[in-house]
């Protein structure tokens, strides 16, 4: 007796749970559509503006980095061979 | 083969050692009982009492001779057959398990920990998944009260990018397909306790088991510590192996389910996103969880904690952290605090049979639900969606949404659907915590 509960209580699970997740992501979607929306509205030149001028900027940042990293290596490495020959 | 031949040895060698015990342990007895009887020679005797006594203290005595009333770290009795060879095949399972995660690569960042939490809590005597061993404080630390998943939750939140799905949200309608692995298993696993006979899952069993058709580590570990702690190490095991064995279970369903003309299908290119609206989302999702399922609130907190802290882009020390460091420490302990229910006992049982089966169905059936969701999207859309797709909607991400883009350029080469895959894949991770919070909710 108990056992066959458990099969139909299961499948009530599974009616329950699938609709929540569904009502879920369905209502998330029309969130993301709308806020898209909004976004496009009002902050619509943020977008074009700001990547060019921080772009720049991020990759002399790197190239900074790259060559202290590159100096660092070459540091190293004379230290490293020097102390082979040692 | 070399790490092949390794466990071949080791096990030889283990193999080896119980013989020469069992032979030491006749000749022990007798020679014992002599020096007793005698007691002439006192040095003698104590010396012999001293190396007998250490015996009783060796796990070999412990494997070799199982006694009666033999409890483990947790105060539970021991069956003769958990203690001997129960341990010794535990000894065979971890030994496959490093098979897996060093020479296969399967999950090897959990899997490892996992198997090696388990080698410890086989040992015999030390009980260290007790109150006060290190698996056991551990697993009191940070799993039995549910916190640890919580925090690789954050961490894979803070790498999630969720541009893909913004992009185009209709796809987080396959995440939610494929979150019939988890129910439609849990049917599967109810029925398997019914009609099946071998093994007997309560309700909140065949839930916690079910979870492992999420597809996602943290949700399962979470769910089943909340749900069926004892059945926590096969749910864990399970849920890794299944989850680095997608490229394998997923390519078959797909192309059984789709024509060569679908998977042939090539996507538009997504719009750009707007770096306000990556922002933004999380506190959606947070305010949707907060109104609709506060049961999940504990597994979607933590996700849009590390996605917010990611897009944000204010805080990156905080969120290189949740990425890295954090998320390494915690895998560490998580997978000594799981590995300690692979203890003999607990893990020797026919329910872990049934584990693993259910979980393979669970995978299958998310898969298919996707594929099938998929090309149902693709009848009544105004753009063109190709099928493969709704397989990434099981969460596994990435791995899942690159299957699905390389069974894509199989079909036509040079169409890459990893982008468009990831939509589904990261919706699948919000699916499967939302499918967790219903059924938290449905046992409190």
């Amino acid at each position: 007796m108990q056992e066959i509960h458990i099969v139909g209580e299961s499948i009530k699970f599974m009616i329950l749970g699938m609709i929540v997740v569904y009502i879920f992501l369905v209502v998330l979607i029309q969130l993301m559509k709308l806020q898209a929306k909004i976004i496009a509205k009002y902050f619509p030149e943020k977008v074009i503006v700001s990547p060019p001028k921080q772009q720049p900027a991020v990759q002399s940042d790197d190239d900074a980095a790259r060559t202290a990293a590159i100096i660092a290596a070459i540091a190293d490495y004379k230290k490293s061979n020097h102390n082979k020959k040692v | 083969m070399r790490v092949k031949k390794l466990l071949l040895t080791l096990l030889l060698a283990f193999a080896a050692l119980g013989s020469v015990a069992l032979a030491e342990e006749h000749k022990a007895t007798p020679a014992h009982e002599t020096a007793a009887s005698e007691e002439a020679a006192y040095e003698s005797k104590s010396l012999w009492k001293m190396m007998t006594s250490f015996y009783d203290t060796t796990g070999l005595k412990a494997i070799i001779e199982p006694q009666d009333g033999v409890k483990n770290g947790l105060g539970q009795d021991m069956s003769k057959f958990s203690q001997s060879w129960g341990r010794v095949i535990m000894f065979a399972i971890i030994f496959f398990l490093f098979y897996l995660a060093i020479a296969r690569g399967f999950e090897p960042l959990l899997l490892l920990p996992i198997a090696f939490g388990g080698l410890l809590a086989n040992i015999p005597i030390a009980n260290m998944t007790g109150e006060h061993g290190m698996l056991g404080i551990i697993y009191n630390m940070g799993i039995s009260n549910e916190f640890f998943p919580l925090l690789i939750f954050m961490g894979v939140g803070a790498m999630t990018d969720f541009g893909p799905l913004l992009s185009r949200p209709k796809t987080a309608l396959l995440g939610g397909a494929a979150q019939f692995g988890i129910f439609g298993s849990l049917v599967g696993a109810a029925m398997l306790s019914q009609y099946s006979g071998f093994v007997d899952f309560s309700l909140k069993q065949c839930s916690a088991i079910s979870i492992i058709g999420g597809a996602d580590g943290p949700t399962s570990i979470f769910i089943a510590s909340a749900l069926a702690p004892e059945l926590l190490g096969a749910i864990a095991v399970a849920a890794y192996s299944y989850m680095a064995l997608v490229p394998v279970i997923q390519p078959p369903i797909m192309k059984a389910l789709t024509t060569v003309e679908e998977r042939r299908i090539v996507m538009k290119t997504a719009r750009k996103v707007h770096k306000l609206e990556k922002l933004v989302f999380p506190l959606l999702v947070i305010m949707m969880t907060a109104l609709v399922l506060p049961d999940a609130a504990p597994l979607i907190g933590a996700f849009a904690l590390g996605n917010f802290a990611k897009e944000s882009g204010v805080v990156d020390r905080l969120s290189n952290e949740m990425q890295n460091s954090l998320i390494n420490i915690v895998t560490i302990f998580l997978g000594l605090g799981v590995g300690s229910k692979l203890a003999a006992e607990q893990f020797l049982v026919a329910e872990t049979m049934g584990i693993m089966i259910i979980g393979l169905l669970a995978f299958a059936a998310g898969t298919a639900a996707g594929v099938l969701m998929a090309k149902l999207m693709n009848k009544f859309s105004d753009e063109p969606i190709n099928p493969l797709i709704g397989a990434a909607g099981v969460s596994a991400v990435p791995m899942a949404a690159r299957v699905a883009s390389k069974v894509g350029s199989e079909a036509r080469p040079g169409n890459i659907l990893l982008m468009h895959a990831m939509g589904p894949n990261v919706a699948g991770v919000i699916g499967s915590a939302v499918a967790a919070g219903v059924l938290l909710s449905i046992f409190k």
